[in-house]
């Protein structure tokens, strides 16, 4: 067990080598000149190429991508191009902040989610399913920043009892996830009630059933271990989806997050930041998943990975 | 338990008390919703909107604009012509320190402006073509000499790359300044949380006097629906860029207010004057011609413009207008027929979706009002880095570019900052940034004359002649100028805008 733990953790390596050149190919073959981006529209070329000499883009590509490899292997992000910050520095914060909103948020779906998706297969064909399945459809199916402008509209302006956008307190958290958690809710109530009724429709469920055992406690207790299992892969999907897919949410909520700032730094052409930020998405995505597996083997002690 | 509960009255009472007392008397802190994030708070070393806006809260000039683009002086009293012109003598404020500590005087600008033509630094370009060297004369004068007579050196002083920092700030912060910028202004750097807010505090010993607001926190909001909504809670008290379908609501409003000013910023359709058909000026003026500008300002821009008659903005020091092209879609019919062109033309139009108000919305109307005269533009939407890549990294060879559409804005607020860059022949791209590859020798002539001329009624002759030229050439098509809107809420004074799109909230007051 332990030895497969440690294999799985080693096969991350490939992967973030992997992410860190499809990454440096990807943002250098695309169009646009960071050093024009950083001297502005209205410099001169001269400035221009002293900005590219000292963001060392005028070197070959190859000895950029070596200098850069070592220098990250050293844990040297560079510094941003635009606010000449440590990249490190400016990641971490932003980071954290993304991570709190994605747990949070993908907290918030999967209770919704889970008692949603429960109910409708506690209940299949009934108008509860109906309504579950719609508030599910609605969900997948508006889009996020559209549900957080209601969101902000209703609690924000209407009601007042909630800031409508920016961090530090604990109430800052709650329409940004309850945003999130809804848009994300959708696909897990949806997971939730298909696996469900398979479980259901199996033999020793009627056999339960027969029994006499309430059909609660066959559905919430018993059936939904069983169902779980897709259910935590589509979670944990979810949650490191949400690291870089939460960036819409952050827009709309003024929130610090790692997405706004990545996806702000593809508009700018800052290279250290795009390329530090989606290493780390993808090494929080990869490892995210990686503890879906093993969370596999917690919930079901049929599974040994030996 | 009646003991506890006579206590528990008595803490409500004290706390609703200090709330009320804080709310009249303490000043507040007043809170600014930008659009985005400072870049980099080093006045010569930077770019972008949001940083000049902060740094002119916490640094001076030795001159400043006011409302109206004048001066106004600041760190410098008073200023004397040197000789014939080859420099400017300043008499500098005394008894004014920086916020570190340090005594502001000559050494101190002198440090500044060698810093800027000595270094390399993103606004080196614009001042080093310029200025020559600054001598201290003794503590409190100085001189600063040019390269050869320049009647425009007040606005690059009174330009955002030309606010004076603490020189010991500079030693000491060494590759990190632009972090925590110390400047001798009405506000000190407080925090920075980059993606969230930016918090300065009041500089009670202000030489301009103490500030009636106790700070400024700026907060990053980037979308401006949300800002909106953040100036109606009350969360904010002053956003920017306001859109303009919002304004009718906020002046309803009883808590919010609506601020408009004018920009010096031009919305234009380039045109590549060397590729056919653009190449022949009457298809030019016949494109000018086929172009409602009032209707775009009208109903696109919702008011918030102004139709344009020059390249140049009306509040732009040296603004003429030479008249204009109406809309006339039978005279741009005849212009093509007359140029060989009866049926019209296939060609390519360029726009950028975002960037500034309604550009891609311009630039679909545009689009059909060109059609109506039977030019068939093939439009297309390029993402920012990409287009200015596309239209200013290339030579006149390679350049792909036919019409497209760009702002301009002159950020020292006077003409040669417009016609000089994009209009002079030896400042086509990759060297500079005229990128409708146009020459004329005649504009070339006045624009350098302008550039030296001391006295201004002669220099703004020379302006009037170059924009005469550059009209009847039809150079560009010019759209409208922009104007700003900004909210601020109805309890907020002394909110100024100025027309180089900087919001300032240095003398505002939260009744």
């Amino acid at each position: 067990m332990s030895q497969y733990f440690i294999r799985r953790l080693l096969t991350l390596i490939p992967v973030l080598i992997g992410v860190l050149v499809v990454t440096f190919i990807i943002i250098h073959l695309t169009p646009g000149d960071p050093a024009r981006m950083v001297a502005g529209m209205d410099a001169d070329a001269a400035t221009v190429a002293a900005i590219r000499e000292q963001l060392g883009l005028n070197r070959p590509l190859p000895v950029q991508f070596v200098s850069y490899v070592s220098n990250v292997l050293r844990g040297d992000f560079g510094r941003s191009f635009h606010t000449g910050e440590q990249v490190r520095n400016e990641i971490a914060w932003r980071y954290l902040n993304t991570l709190l909103l994605a747990v949070v948020g993908v907290s918030v779906a999967t209770v919704i989610g889970i008692v949603a998706g429960g109910i409708s297969a506690r209940f299949p064909h009934s108008w509860l399913d109906s309504a579950a399945m719609m508030v599910a459809l609605i969900g997948i199916s508006a889009p996020v920043f559209w549900i957080g402008l209601v969101f902000m509209y209703i609690f924000g302006v209407q009601l007042r009892i909630l800031p409508t956008g920016g961090s530090g307190t604990w109430q800052h958290l709650v329409l940004p996830a309850l945003t999130l958690g809804l848009a994300l809710a959708g696909m897990i109530a949806r997971m939730t009630r298909s696996s469900l009724l398979e479980v259901l429709g199996q033999d020793y469920i009627r056999t339960s059933k027969a029994y006499g055992f309430s059909a609660n406690v066959l559905v919430f207790r018993y059936a939904l271990r069983n169902a779980i299992l897709p259910v935590i892969t589509v979670v944990g999907l979810q949650l490191g989806y949400s690291l870089a897919g939460a960036v819409l949410t952050e827009t709309v909520f003024a929130w610090p997050g790692l997405g706004r700032l990545v996806v702000g730094s593809i508009f700018t052409r800052d290279y250290p930041v795009i390329q530090a930020g989606l290493l780390l998405v993808a090494f929080t995505f990869a490892f995210v998943n990686f503890l879906v597996d093993m969370l596999y083997a917690l919930v079901d002690p049929r599974i040994r990975f030996d | 338990m009646k003991l506890r509960l006579r206590w528990v009255t008595l803490a409500v009472f004290v706390l609703v008390m200090s709330v009320a007392v804080g709310s009249v008397g303490v000043a507040q802190e007043l809170v600014v919703a930008t659009g985005a994030d400072p870049v980099r708070l080093d006045p010569p070393d930077q770019t972008d909107n949001v940083s000049e806006t902060v740094l002119r809260h916490v640094m001076d000039g030795l001159v400043e604009f006011d409302e109206e683009m004048n001066f106004v002086p600041a760190l410098a009293t008073a200023w004397e012509v040197v000789g014939d012109g080859e420099g400017y003598r300043f008499f500098l404020r005394q008894g004014v320190t920086f916020h570190d500590g340090t005594a502001f005087n000559a050494e101190a600008v002198k440090y500044n402006f060698d810093r800027i033509i000595e270094g390399q630094l993103r606004r080196t370009a614009l001042l080093r073509p310029y200025i020559k060297s600054v001598e201290v004369e003794d503590e409190f004068t100085v001189v600063m000499y040019t390269h050869f007579p320049f009647g425009a050196l007040l606005n690059y002083l009174a330009h955002g790359a030309s606010l004076i920092q603490s020189p010991t700030a500079i030693e000491e912060q060494g590759e990190d300044i632009g972090r925590r910028p110390v400047g001798t202004g009405p506000f000190a750097f407080d925090r920075w949380v980059v993606g969230d807010y930016l918090t300065l505090t009041a500089n009670e010993d202000y030489w301009g006097g103490a500030p009636q607001i106790s700070g400024i926190r700026f907060r990053v909001v980037p979308e401006e629906a949300t800002r909106v909504f953040q100036l109606e809670t009350g969360e904010a008290h002053v956003v920017v860029r306001v859109p303009p379908t919002e304004v009718p609501r906020l002046e309803a409003a009883s808590g919010t207010n609506v601020l408009v000013a004018d920009s010096l910023r031009v919305i234009y359709i380039g045109m590549v004057v060397h590729k056919t058909p653009l190449d022949n000026v009457l298809v030019r003026q016949a494109i000018n011609h086929a172009i409602d500008r009032e209707t775009i300002v009208g109903q696109i821009l919702e008011g918030f413009g102004t139709p344009a008659d020059s390249p140049i903005a009306p509040l732009t020091q040296g603004y003429y207008s030479a008249g204009g092209y109406e809309y006339n879609p039978d005279r741009a019919r005849e212009l093509l027929a007359e140029a060989g062109y009866p049926n019209g033309f296939d060609i390519k139009f360029w726009t950028p979706n975002g960037r500034y108000l309604k550009d891609y919305e311009t630039s679909l109307v545009v689009q059909q009002m060109l059609a109506e005269v039977g030019i068939r533009a093939d439009l297309q939407v390029i993402e920012w880095a990409t287009y200015i890549s596309s239209l200013f990294d290339v030579d006149k060879d390679t350049t792909e570019a036919e019409l497209y559409l760009l702002g301009w804005a002159p950020s020292t607020g006077e003409s040669d900052w417009v016609l000089r860059p994009l209009f002079s022949s030896d400042l086509f791209p990759p060297i500079g940034d005229n990128a409708s590859y146009y020459a004329n020798p005649a504009l070339d002539e006045r624009i350098q004359a302008a550039m030296r001329e001391t006295d201004p009624d002669a220099r703004d002759a020379l302006y009037a002649e170059a924009q005469t030229i550059i009209h009847e050439d039809a150079v560009w098509a010019p759209l409208h100028a922009l104007r700003q809107v900004v909210g601020v809420r109805s309890n907020v004074e002394g909110v100024s805008i100025l027309p180089i799109e900087i919001v300032l909230v240095k003398d505002a007051v939260i009744q």
